[in-house]
C-alpha cells in the first residue's frame, strides 16, 4: 500500500517540480528510513523472544542464542493444554455461527425492509458495539448462575453476541450494495423471502458474511475475561486461561510459554491473511472489541 | 423490495438477533445498574439475600480512594496510550512510509499489523517477558535485573497498549493518505511550499476526520483492553495500574463484592457512553460514506 501512496505523490508530477525536490528526498528519505527501521525494533524486540524462546531448550525471560529444540511445542499440547485449544476452536466457532446467523437475517431486514424507529435502532446498535465488555459480567455472571449456565455453550453465546452489533453493520453495508433488481426477478417468480435470501443474498454477500464471522471469530478467540469468569468447568476453560495457569504455574516452563502462545496466535494471524487476500476490505476493524 | 409497510417477515428475521442483544447485552447492562445499588456478594451472607441500598455504595464510592486514583489512572492510560498514543504512532508511521523506501516500509507496516493482530494473551506474554527483570528491555538500557514492568508500570502497559493499537491506526492513516488529491500536493510542491508546510498547511488538515475517528476509537478499545493490563501487572504494584475495568474485576471477584463491582461497573458505561456517543456524533458529521469506503479500501491496496 506504501509503494501505490509513493507512485501517486512521485511519478505523476510534473518533470519540473521534480527537478526541484531533488535535494530533498535524499536527506529525507534516509532520515524515514531510520526512524522506520528504530520504530520497527520497537515492533520486532517483544515478538523476537517468543520466536527465540519457544525453540530455545533454555529459554527464560531473555534473548538468547537457543539451544535449538522443538520439545517446547511437544510439551505445551500436553497436560490438556491441546483440550484447551480445542475447547477455543469451539467456543470461538459457536461465536461466530450465532453472530453471523442473527446478523445476517437482522441485516437482510434492515436493509430491505419497512422498519419502524430504523434509525435510532441502528444507532441504538451501533452504540451497544461500543460498550466494553468488562461491565457485562457481573449481571451475566449473576444471570448465568441463577440458571446453572456457568459452562461452555452459554459462554460462546454470549461472545457472539459481544460481537452481533457489529456484525450487523457489516453485513448491512454488504447487502445495501447488492442491486435489487434480482430479488425483484425472484419476487415475479413467487419465491418467499426465505428462498431469495437463502439463493440470493447470502451468496452475494458472502465477503460481509465471512468477514464478520471472521470478526466475531477471533473476537471470541481472544477473550480471556468472559471465559475465566462464566465457566465453571475447569476442563472446558479456553487457551486463553491455559496460558493464564501457565504464567502462575509454580515452576514457569518459559519455552512452553512461548510456543503455546505462538500456536494459540497462528489461527489469527491465518485468517486475517485469508481476509486481506480475499476479501479485501471490511475487516480492518478486527479488533474493535477486545475484552 | 422497499417495502411500503410493515410486514410480519421482518418481526421473524429480526427475532434472533433481537432477543440475543436484548437478553445478553441490554438486559445485563441495566440489570447491572440495578445491582450498583444493591449489597450483593459473591459469597458471604448477601450472596443470597441482598437488597437494595439506596445511595449506601456511592457513599463508599465517593470516599474510596482507590477509585479517586483508579479513575485519573484510567483516564491517563486511556488518553495518554490510546487516544494520544497510538493515534501518533499511526499516523506518524503511515506519513513515515510515504518518505521511506519500499522495503522498509513495508517490513515495518508488516510488523505493526502483525503486532496489532496479535491476540490480547500473547501481547501481555511477550512485553511481560520483553520487561520484566532480566527480560531485552532492560538488558538493553544496560541494567538486566532491572524490572522495568515493577518500577515503571504505567509507563509500561501504556507502552505495550500502543504496540497492540497502532497498527489499526496506520492502516486508517494510509488509507485516507491515499485519499488525498494528487493535484493538490503538485500544486503545493509547485508553488515552493517547503516539506513541513505541506505537512502542516495541506497533509495534517486534510487528516482531521481521520485524526478525530482513530484517536476515539483508539480511546475506545483501549478502555476495552482490560486483558493485557490485568495480565501484565494484575492492577499492581501497589494499584498503580488498578484501571477502573480491573478495579471493578477486583471488587467483584477477589473482595467479593459483587454489587460496589456494579456500580464501579455502572461508572464504565457512563463514561463510555460519552465517548461513544462522541464516536456516533463525529462519526456522522464527518461524511461518513468516506470513511467507510476507507475502512473498506484500507486492505485491499
Amino acid at each position: 500500500m506504501e509503494l501505490s501512496a509513493q507512485k501517486m505523490a512521485g511519478d505523476s508530477a510534473p518533470p519540473v517540480a521534480r527537478v526541484k525536490r531533488r535535494a530533498e528526498p535524499v536527506s529525507g528519505r534516509l532520515l524515514a528510513n531510520v526512524i522506520l527501521l528504530l520504530i520497527g525494533a520497537y515492533f520486532m524486540i517483544p515478538v523476537l523472544w517468543l520466536v527465540v524462546g519457544a525453540v530455545d531448550k533454555h529459554a527464560g525471560w531473555q534473548i538468547q542464542l537457543p539451544t535449538l529444540t522443538l520439545d517446547n511445542f511437544v510439551d505445551a499440547l500436553s497436560h490438556g493444554n491441546a483440550q484447551a485449544l480445542w475447547n477455543s476452536v469451539i467456543v470461538s466457532t459457536i461465536a461466530a455461527i450465532v453472530s453471523t446467523g442473527a446478523g445476517t437475517l437482522a441485516a437482510y431486514s434492515f436493509s430491505r425492509h419497512r422498519i419502524p424507529w430504523k434509525g435510532p435502532i441502528l444507532l441504538g446498535i451501533l452504540f451497544l458495539s461500543g460498550v466494553p465488555v468488562t461491565i457485562l459480567i457481573v449481571p451475566v455472571y449473576k444471570m448465568f448462575a441463577r440458571y446453572d449456565m456457568l459452562s461452555m455453550v452459554p459462554t460462546a453465546v454470549l461472545l457472539g453476541v459481544t460481537s452481533l452489533p457489529f456484525a450487523i453493520y457489516l453485513i448491512k453495508n454488504t447487502i445495501d450494495a447488492i442491486p435489487q433488481d434480482l430479488e425483484e426477478a425472484a419476487c415475479m417468480e413467487q419465491a418467499g423471502t426465505f428462498r431469495i435470501l437463502r439463493s440470493i443474498i447470502v451468496p452475494l454477500a458472502m465477503p460481509g458474511i465471512a468477514s464478520a464471522a471472521i470478526f466475531s471469530f477471533v473476537n471470541a478467540w481472544g477473550n480471556f475475561l468472559i471465559p475465566i469468569v462464566l465457566i465453571a468447568d475447569q476442563s472446558s476453560q479456553p487457551a486463553p486461561i491455559a496460558i493464564y495457569s501457565f504464567i502462575g504455574s509454580a515452576t514457569i516452563r518459559y519455552g512452553q510459554i512461548a510456543a503455546f502462545s505462538i500456536i494459540y496466535s497462528m489461527p489469527v494471524i491465518a485468517l486475517y491473511f485469508v481476509m486481506s487476500r480475499y476479501f479485501k476490505g471490511g475487516f480492518s476493524l478486527s479488533g474493535a472489541v477486545r475484552g | 423490495m422497499n417495502q411500503t409497510t410493515f410486514r410480519p417477515v421482518s418481526l421473524v428475521l429480526l427475532a434472533p438477533a433481537a432477543i440475543l442483544l436484548l437478553s445478553l447485552l441490554a438486559l445485563p447492562i441495566v440489570y447491572a445498574i440495578y445491582l450498583g445499588f444493591t449489597n450483593l456478594q459473591l459469597i458471604g451472607p448477601h450472596a443470597v439475600n441482598y437488597w437494595f441500598t439506596g445511595l449506601e455504595n456511592v457513599r463508599q464510592l465517593l470516599s474510596d480512594d482507590v477509585f479517586t486514583s483508579s479513575l485519573w489512572q484510567t483516564v491517563v492510560f486511556v488518553v495518554g496510550s490510546g487516544a494520544f498514543g497510538a493515534t501518533v504512532l499511526g499516523l506518524a508511521l503511515a506519513l513515515l512510509m510515504q518518505k521511506a523506501s519500499g522495503v522498509v516500509g513495508k517490513a515495518v507496516s508488516g510488523l505493526a499489523i502483525l503486532a496489532w493482530n496479535l491476540p490480547p494473551i500473547t501481547i501481555a506474554v511477550i512485553w511481560y517477558a520483553a520487561t520484566t527483570s532480566g527480560g531485552t528491555f532492560p538488558r538493553i538500557l544496560g541494567d538486566t535485573n532491572h524490572d522495568l514492568l515493577y518500577t515503571y508500570p504505567m509507563l509500561v502497559v501504556s507502552i505495550a497498549n500502543v504496540w497492540s493499537l497502532a497498527g489499526l491506526s496506520m492502516i486508517m492513516f494510509s488509507a485516507a493518505l491515499r485519499s488525498i488529491p494528487t493535484e493538490m500536493v503538485e500544486a503545493a510542491i509547485l508553488e515552493n511550499a517547503s516539506a513541513t508546510q505541506r505537512l502542516f498547511r495541506l497533509t495534517l488538515p486534510m487528516l482531521k476526520p481521520t485524526i478525530l475517528m482513530s484517536a476515539l476509537l483508539m480511546t475506545l478499545l483501549t478502555f476495552a483492553n482490560f486483558t493485557l493490563v490485568y495480565l501484565m501487572t494484575g492492577g499492581g504494584p501497589d494499584n498503580q495500574t488498578n484501571i477502573l475495568p480491573i478495579y471493578s474485576y477486583l471488587q467483584g471477584f477477589k473482595f467479593h463484592r459483587l454489587g460496589y463491582s456494579a456500580l464501579l461497573g455502572n461508572v464504565i458505561v457512563l463514561l463510555s457512553s460519552a465517548l461513544g456517543l462522541a464516536f456516533v456524533l463525529i462519526a456522522r458529521q464527518y461524511r461518513p460514506g468516506q470513511v467507510r469506503k476507507n475502512k473498506l479500501k484500507a486492505m485491499s491496496a
